[in-house]
């Protein structure tokens, strides 16, 4: 319960006390707070004078922080340059008081080997919310600290009044900080599925079945539209990107177990492609369902083209070399050129919605459909259309050579076991393959 | 699988349930298979053991989890643990869905799992005394024994598919510089954190949990300033470390180098100076027993 070094309360101590003061607060009413501190570059410091050096100015702060607080709080030393005051009867206000006094205290020189070093300290504040466990208020109160050391140290920070970052750190509008914590519980508690929509050829045998991915918090629906956006943001799409490839291989593993021959094709986002951890995840998820590689396709999404590093080149290569397949999507729009499609060694090429939706009374898009066409066929590749709403739009894409066609026309996304019914509705058992 | 007076709903989710089992693959212990089927046999079954036998068994947890986890249940508060997965699904659901494995045999017979098994339960146990004694702050025993059983989840998978991967991990074991990530990476396309983490994921657990399974073997994972990496997933992998240190230190489990290269930047995450590891390990057999 002692610190040897300090003879304060040592951790266990501080966290055997802070229930106490919590405890009495909520029996009396009156507010508490837990005050964080931490010496700014200690480490330096230690490095600097050696350990026995910073002991010693460690028990210096110790005496001084005695002399002018003993009795008026609680404190002890949480280990190396960290010590909490813990404080009855106290609102913001005075909490802000005291870890001002704190820091001038702190502040004054301090001889070592006839050095005068000025140290300066971190200081984070948490009061007691209502209800809230002792734990809890000494993480806020440590969460607050780390905020002071982010603006450089030398700082007092109130828990509330950090900048409001993300889980991830990332600072997001109020909006948006909702949509993400729905991510999260959505990550957590079973909130995400995926729906699948079939890909046709003109003889009306199914190309593949593209992953799309649906979310719900709290029985909520939350639109792609919405949460995507919030996902790229926060770096959160990776794990939903993870999430889908195991969920989509799972899947694809399911349908060739069923006897379908179906190639499932699953999203792949720029974040997800410039990590060098992406050939293991892809790996992970290959093995973890034991499905067929050449069951899978990678949908890249054409923002991907904005940098196609060094890292994407070997991804892409070794996603290749794992027996997958690669498709572009979205092309033709966006960051996407043509110079691109000599880099990326994909077997599929995707036309973004647009050049469809305007089919067939917009002849010029039409020209420019029947030259991407022309040119996928030229490079190898099949050429779907998506977003096929008309039967007028099927006649003219059809008519311009593409290979396969995508859209509410033929069939809407639809959950697992209503797409498998689908299939074997239309006799697509054991074809192919 | 359905008796006679089942209702359809439970077993659906005993469907689900043995489902989430195979799709791990990851065969449960059969030592634990056969005390829960015992006792569950009995007229007055003891609820405290069969809940410590789900916690002890990396497969079954995983699956109980995962479909109480699941939307099927749209629980408000999520499911960590085999334990608390238990009380949402039921005794006569697991136990049934747990005879149907045993009855069909569902699992091939994968040798020499005998070692994963009982180091994943006894790090669990210890993970879970010592966040019980480290008291940090967000770091709960239930969480501890949790990330215990699974951090090396993604091990059994390997071995399953690589024949070489016991010898792998042999190496990864012996090397002083590089990460046991690294050793695994040169040899295989992939490696177990990373299996570990999605299947993690899949089955719903909490992102600090994920997280600490992706990066236990990374030393930048316990560096404080390191914001990607949220302070509870941290303290995770250093306790379960801790964990293994001890156990390794006393049973002679297995012999790694993990904490030669973790284990000072643990201590530092567990705030836990030279004075108080030793005090940990005095305290270390009575700590073991308890487990």
């Amino acid at each position: 319960m002692i610190d040897p070094l300090t003879g304060l309360l040592d951790r266990f101590g501080c966290l055997q006390t802070a229930k106490q003061l919590v405890f009495d607060s909520q029996q009396s009413g009156l507010p508490c707070a837990v005050i964080w501190i931490d010496i700014d570059r200690f480490k330096q410091l230690n490095a600097s004078f050696g350990h026995l050096g910073g002991d010693k100015i460690i028990i210096s702060l110790t005496q001084r922080l005695r002399q002018r607080f003993e009795n008026r709080a609680e404190f002890s030393r949480m280990g190396g340059d960290e010590f909490v005051f813990l404080v009855t009867d106290c609102a913001q206000p005075k909490a802000l008081a005291l870890a001002t006094e704190i820091t001038q205290t702190i502040e004054a020189p301090i001889t070592i080997d006839k050095i005068s070093l000025r140290p300066t300290a971190s200081i984070g504040i948490a009061v007691l919310d209502p209800g809230e466990e002792s734990l809890s208020l000494l993480e806020r109160a440590d969460r607050a600290m780390y905020a002071a050391k982010k603006k450089g140290g030398a700082h007092i920070v109130c828990s509330g009044e950090e900048p409001v970052p993300g889980r991830l750190g990332v600072v997001l509008a109020r909006e948006e900080l909702e949509i993400e914590s729905k991510l999260h519980v959505a990550l957590e508690s079973g909130g995400l599925c995926l729906h699948y929509q079939p890909i046709l050829r003109p003889d009306g045998t199914v190309e593949a079945v593209e992953a799309l991915m649906r979310c719900s918090a709290n029985g909520e629906n939350i639109p792609p539209g919405q949460f995507i956006p919030v996902a790229e943001k926060t770096g959160i799409v990776i794990r939903l990107g993870e999430w889908c490839l195991l969920q989509g291989a799972m899947f694809a593993r399911h349908l060739q177990l069923s006897g379908f021959s179906t190639k499932v094709a699953i999203n792949v986002s720029r974040a997800q492609l410039i990590s060098k951890k992406f050939t293991q995840a892809l790996h992970a998820a290959l093995i973890c369902s034991n499905v067929r590689p050449d069951c899978i396709e990678l949908e890249l999404t054409e923002s991907l083209f904005m940098d196609i590093s060094e890292t994407v080149q070997n991804n892409l290569k070794n996603a290749i070399a794992a027996g997958v397949g690669l498709a572009i999507d979205d092309f033709g729009t966006g960051y996407s050129c043509l110079a691109n499609l000599k880099d990326i060694p994909a077997q599929k090429l995707k036309l973004d919605r647009a050049f469809v939706s305007v089919l067939p009374e917009d002849r010029r898009a039409l020209a420019v459909v029947r030259a991407m066409t022309q040119l996928g066929h030229e490079l190898g590749m099949t050429v779907v259309a998506e977003g096929c709403e008309r039967p007028e739009e099927i006649d003219a894409l059809l008519g311009a050579g593409v290979d396969a066609i995508q859209g509410f026309y033929y069939a809407k996304p639809m959950p697992e076991e209503a797409l498998c019914s689908w299939l074997q509705n239309r006799g697509d058992h054991a074809t192919g393959q | 699988m359905q008796q006679a007076n089942e209702c359809p709903q439970e077993a659906d989710v005993e469907r689900r349930m043995e489902q989430s089992i195979l799709d791990l693959g990851i065969p449960p212990c059969p030592t634990i298979l056969t005390r829960f089927m015992s006792e569950i046999s009995k007229d007055e079954p003891n609820y405290r053991l069969l809940e410590t036998l789900i916690g002890s068994d990396v497969s079954i947890s995983a699956g109980l989890i995962k479909t109480a986890n699941s939307s099927y249940f749209g629980l408000h508060k999520h499911v960590r643990s085999g334990a608390m997965a238990l009380i949402v699904l039921g005794l006569r659901t697991t136990s049934q869905a747990i005879a149907g494995l045993i009855l069909r045999n569902a699992f091939p017979h994968v040798q020499n799992l005998e070692r994963f098994w009982d180091s994943s339960t006894r790090i669990s146990h210890l993970s879970g005394r010592l966040a019980q004694r480290l008291q940090l702050p967000g770091l709960t025993a239930e969480d501890a024994c949790t990330y215990g059983l699974f951090s090396n989840c993604g091990i059994p998978v390997l071995l399953g598919r690589f024949p070489n991967y016991r010898a792998t991990l042999e190496k990864a074991n012996r090397e002083a510089n590089a990460s046991f990530t690294q050793i695994e990476d040169l040899e295989i396309p992939t490696n177990h954190a990373m299996v570990g983490c999605l299947l993690a994921q899949n089955w719903w657990l909490p992102e600090e949990i994920c997280l600490a399974i992706r990066n236990h073997h990374e030393i930048q994972a316990l560096d404080v300033n390191q914001p990607s990496i949220p302070p509870l997933s941290r303290r995770l992998i250093a306790t379960a470390q801790l964990a293994e240190h001890l156990l390794h230190k006393h049973l002679g489990l297995s012999q790694s180098l993990e904490w030669d290269k973790l284990g000072e930047a643990c201590l530092k995450v567990l705030k836990l100076t030279q004075e108080g590891l030793e005090a940990i390990y005095q305290d270390a057999e009575s700590l073991m027993n308890e487990t």
